[in-house]
């Protein structure tokens, strides 16, 4: 294991005039990552990722809790797992003024790195940085300066990489050739910690992952042992009123529930319900303004554990 | 610790060889105070005796130099605390310290730098100072400098935000500055003026220099001068250390 992280908590206390304000950002966090594991903890905005992700890279003390990162203990050897891990944060750390090569021999030297040559071009190389590896950062894309920040992370091959929040910000484009990137990590034996509030992201790239929000893990499990709790199909609906809809198709759901201007059905087996259900709306003159019918996605998982949906909380866009 | 600063430091060093147009803008301020503001101060206090009036102006000009040029420095690394770059490195196995003292030495470097070019016109001017008079002075500069520096980065550290920091460079800065005597001597002013500046930090630097321009290396304030931004140095170093620390967890 990789990681193994139980009962992590952070509080953060906060003076201002109205008076002396805590915010408790991460309420319990345990996690267990494999190595060679691509684990995602995917939440809204404030859940408490980005605290948790920094209290495994040392960078902030738990309040109370224990882990053991790469083998060695947090609290009492944060040197030893500094030494074996990568870290990304959402800001990226690319030197916009110095190019990438710089940036990246800089980075090998620091952490000692015996062939410091080869160590560079082999990271530019896997990343696709070799062509502008000579460019100021600040000359670069956005995409090409996450990879540039990634290459930072990987110059001294550590056996875990910390990626928060790897591809807010970036084009459709670029956020699919860097999760192509990221998952040729795990080809290469790397273990991958990677903070998302993109549910397509947790659900493509990660083998594990934690959904949390407010400070602690709602749910647990691979992608499909989360959806596999939310059993069967959804049809999402929209009506001219949702809920007299809600009670009326209740008795072929499992479950209903009204998420803004949508209606969300919950049942076993779509496809054969599908019929029965449209008939009982126009017998009941519920007029249909649009209809969709889904697998469950890891929204729905949210939905299921918190009551809201994960795009209302602003954190998909 | 020693083997990572000197890793920062020559990081920093090439990092400000490729865009070298930043420091030789700065090297422009003493230059420009040597040129456009001594002979002002020549004609009015020493009867156009440029010489005499260097051996008072010079060392007040070279402590302003010292700060100024090292209280610039704090801005870049809020550049780096929002880029992410200073979380990066805190979270390397590098040494938290050798981070900002790396930094440190480059900014004693161009120091440095400035300092011979100041000097070097202050000299074709007609100035005049003896060897260990001048390495005494720059000493002190040096001393002056991370003084300054320390307290740059950790303003940096603590405000992070560029905004903040220049309104509260400037509320400090100029009272401290003008009570200095860097510009014109204290003792040029009334009594009162000259108690009160020697509350304040810079006096001492000044008046030192100036005792080491005229060659009166037994002045006590010779011994005040360096004492005092020792130690403050050795405070503010200690404080942005703590601010990185802090940052870092």
């Amino acid at each position: 294991m990789i990681i193994d992280a139980r009962e992590l908590r952070k509080t953060f206390t906060t003076k201002s005039r109205k008076g002396t304000q805590t915010v408790e950002a991460v309420k319990e966090v345990s996690l267990q990552v494999d190595k060679g594991q691509i684990y995602g903890v995917l939440g809204p905005n404030g859940a408490g990722k980005t605290t948790t992700i920094r209290m495994l890279a040392t960078l902030i003390t738990p309040d109370s809790g224990t882990a053991t990162v790469a083998g060695h203990n947090l609290l009492k050897e944060p040197g030893l797992v500094r030494r074996s891990l990568g870290y990304v944060s959402q800001a990226g750390g690319v030197d916009e003024n110095v190019s990438p090569r710089a940036q990246i021999t800089f980075g090998a030297r620091i952490y000692g790195v015996a062939d410091v040559e080869n160590a560079v071009e082999s990271v530019l190389k896997r990343l696709d940085l070799v062509e502008f590896a000579d460019r100021p950062a600040r000359t670069l894309s956005g995409g090409q300066k996450r990879r540039v920040a990634i290459g930072l992370g990987l110059v001294h091959s550590p056996p875990l990489l910390f990626l928060d929040e790897p591809t807010t910000g970036l084009d459709p484009q670029n956020r699919a050739n860097l999760w192509d990137r990221i998952a040729e990590l795990r080809e290469q034996g790397t273990s991958v910690l990677l903070s998302t509030h993109y549910l397509e992201e947790a659900d493509a790239l990660c083998d594990r992952l934690a959904i949390v929000d407010h400070g602690v893990i709602v749910a647990e499990g691979t992608a499909s042992e989360l959806k596999r709790q939310i059993q069967g199909d959804v049809i999402s609906l929209r009506l001219d009123d949702l809920g007299r809809g809600a009670e009326v198709l209740a008795p072929y759901a499992k479950e209903t529930r009204v998420d803004d201007d949508l209606l969300r059905v919950y049942v076993d087996d779509g496809e054969h319900t599908l019929p029965s259900l449209l008939r009982t709306l126009e017998e009941r003159q519920l007029q249909i303004k649009s209809i969709a019918m889904t697998s469950a996605t890891l929204d729905d998982v949210f939905l299921a554990k918190t009551g809201r949906s994960l795009r209302d909380t602003g954190a998909e866009s | 610790m020693i083997r990572d600063t000197w890793l920062f430091f020559g990081y920093e060093m090439r990092a400000l060889m490729r865009n070298p147009v930043w420091p030789l803008l700065g090297l422009m301020q003493p230059v420009l105070y040597l040129l456009l503001f001594a002979p002002l101060f020549a004609g009015q206090a020493f009867n156009g005796d440029m010489g005499k009036a260097l051996d008072v102006f010079a060392p007040g000009m070279l402590v302003m130099t010292a700060l100024f040029s090292s209280f610039t420095a704090g801005y870049g690394t809020i550049m780096e605390l929002k880029s992410g770059v200073l979380e990066r490195l805190a979270v390397s196995p590098a040494s938290r310290p050798s981070i900002l003292l790396g930094r440190m030495l480059r900014d004693t470097v161009m120091l440095l730098v400035q300092s011979a070019v100041f000097l070097v016109l202050g000299f074709v001017l007609g100035m005049r100072i003896g060897v260990v008079a001048l390495l005494l002075m720059l000493l002190l500069m040096v001393a002056t400098g991370l003084m300054a520096a320390g307290a740059a980065y950790g303003l940096a550290l603590a405000t992070k935000d560029e905004n903040a920091m220049g309104s509260i460079m400037q509320f400090v800065m100029l009272p401290l500055m003008l009570l200095s005597g860097a510009l014109l001597p204290m003792a040029y002013g009334p009594a009162w003026l000259e108690k009160v500046a020697w509350f304040t930090p810079f006096y001492h630097p000044t008046e030192a220099g100036r005792a080491l321009f005229a060659g009166d290396f037994g002045d006590f304030n010779v011994l005040l001068g360096f004492v005092i931004m020792l130690g403050l140095a050795a405070l503010t170093i200690s404080w942005s250390v703590r601010g990185l620390r802090r940052l870092a967890g």
